[in-house]
């Protein structure tokens, strides 16, 4: 039920956001939490697995949304893919800190936040049908598949990593990766097509 | 490689998790706008940004909404709003970044990071006073300056561009009755954000004001242009 009430309510279009918080109307910040706020601190909660740094790392994440909205292009930009994306990467730069690995990675998450990035996926990309149709197609997955996909998405391990992490061979792993997306990828079809 | 070897990578290229060989063949194909692989990588990236929805849901603490919108100078619309949640709101956000700082001192930046770091523990040292008070300001440049008469006065000051080449931000304390006193020089971050502590201890009653202007490199003994933030310390 959660599910259908977040997605509902960003269905509505988010280009008069961007344009409020690019006019740095205040009320523009308590939507942008409003209708983002959950979904954000839920994804990080899932990678950082701790309440207190889940909620600065939110709070990172928004004031970042908050200093780079003048450049992020109204018209075809999408919001929430941009919002998910930084807030992934300040929760995988967190725990690679702490586990002291791949800082020379940082970098790229930086550039993978770059608003210019986002105006080639449809703006409206986290609707509940395509949310809903992923969970069924990740569900379809082995266990394997499961397993490197959410070590990809979630902890932020190389190939390498996770072939050391399960102990399984880089080229076994590396066909586990990419079986399981082209496989979502198929299941999501035109529904990913901008 | 050629294209149909490179389905189902683009998602962990996009993530920066592809290793080589495949890492450099997904760049080489995209700098060369592969007309079958560059909409891969797009469908690829609306899938990554998918992704976030196969999270359990998770809800926040109920303070969380007020600190971020503090942190970035928004007061949250409520009728019986106290400064009391705005100063612990603005001391969560300075902890957060004391945590960034901590974690960053691992890295090359280590003695610049460290004095950063001693700062911002005594920012947050004296935002935890209990008789620390606090006053608001701007429209333009906005923030708030927090005073203690043991620990001194901090800014914390957001929408402040960066002043350029040759010039900084100086800080004024101005006695009630006196001319403004030179009280340090800041610059304000990329981002438009700015913290300036003044170490105590401070005569909070013999103090009326504190500015900021913008001076030449070095500072000014007396502000000599009109400062761009003016908070009365009484409200």
């Amino acid at each position: 039920m959660f599910l259908t009430v977040l997605f509902a309510a960003l269905a509505s279009d988010d280009r008069e956001l961007i344009e409020r918080l690019q006019r740095r109307d205040q009320q523009a910040m308590a939507d942008l939490y409003d209708r983002y706020g959950r979904l954000t601190y839920a994804l990080i909660f899932r990678i950082v697995r701790d309440g207190g740094i889940a909620e600065d790392l939110t709070q990172e994440t928004f004031l970042r949304i908050w200093t780079r909205i003048p450049v992020f292009d109204r018209e075809k930009g999408a919001l929430g893919a941009w919002v998910m994306t930084v807030a992934r990467n300040r929760a995988i730069d967190y725990v690679r800190s702490v586990q002291g690995r791949m800082r020379d990675r940082s970098v790229e998450l930086d550039s993978s936040e770059n608003p210019a990035l986002f105006t080639t996926i449809e703006a409206n990309i986290l609707n509940t049908d395509r949310a809903r149709r992923l969970k069924q197609a990740f569900g379809s997955l082995n266990e394997n598949q499961r397993i490197v996909i959410e070590l990809a998405y979630f902890e932020g391990l190389s190939q390498a990593d996770m072939a050391e992490r399960m102990k399984q061979p880089l080229g076994t792993v590396k066909t586990w990766c990419r079986t399981a997306l082209i496989k979502l990828r198929e299941e999501l079809g035109e529904a990913l097509t901008v | 490689m050629n294209c149909d070897e490179l389905r189902g990578s683009y998602e962990l290229y996009a993530l920066g998790l592809l290793d080589e060989p495949e890492r450099s063949e997904a760049a080489d194909h995209l700098s060369r706008h592969c007309p079958v692989c560059t909409p891969e990588y797009q469908g690829a990236r609306s899938l990554n940004a998918l992704m976030s929805t196969l999270v359990s849901d998770a809800a926040p603490s109920k303070g969380l909404k007020r600190r971020i919108l503090a942190s970035v100078g928004v007061e949250e619309r409520r009728g019986w709003l106290t400064w009391l949640p705005g100063i612990a709101a603005v001391a969560a956000t300075v902890a957060a970044v004391v945590i960034g700082l901590q974690l960053r001192e691992q890295s090359r930046e280590r003695e610049l990071v460290s004095a950063e770091l001693r700062q911002m523990r005594a920012a947050v040292a004296l935002m935890r006073e209990p008789e620390t008070t606090q006053v608001t300001f701007g429209k333009g440049p906005q923030g708030r300056v927090l005073v203690n008469s043991k620990r001194g006065v901090l800014l914390l000051a957001s929408n402040l561009p960066p002043v350029g080449p040759g010039k900084t931000y100086e800080f004024w304390i101005i006695p009630k009755g006196g001319s403004p006193l030179p009280s340090g020089l800041f610059q304000s971050d990329v981002n438009g954000n700015a913290m300036h502590l003044v170490p105590g201890p401070l005569d909070v009653g013999a103090t009326g004001a504190v500015a900021v202007s913008v001076e030449p490199d070095g500072g000014s003994p007396a502000p000599t242009t009109t400062p761009i933030i003016v908070a009365p310390l009484t409200e």
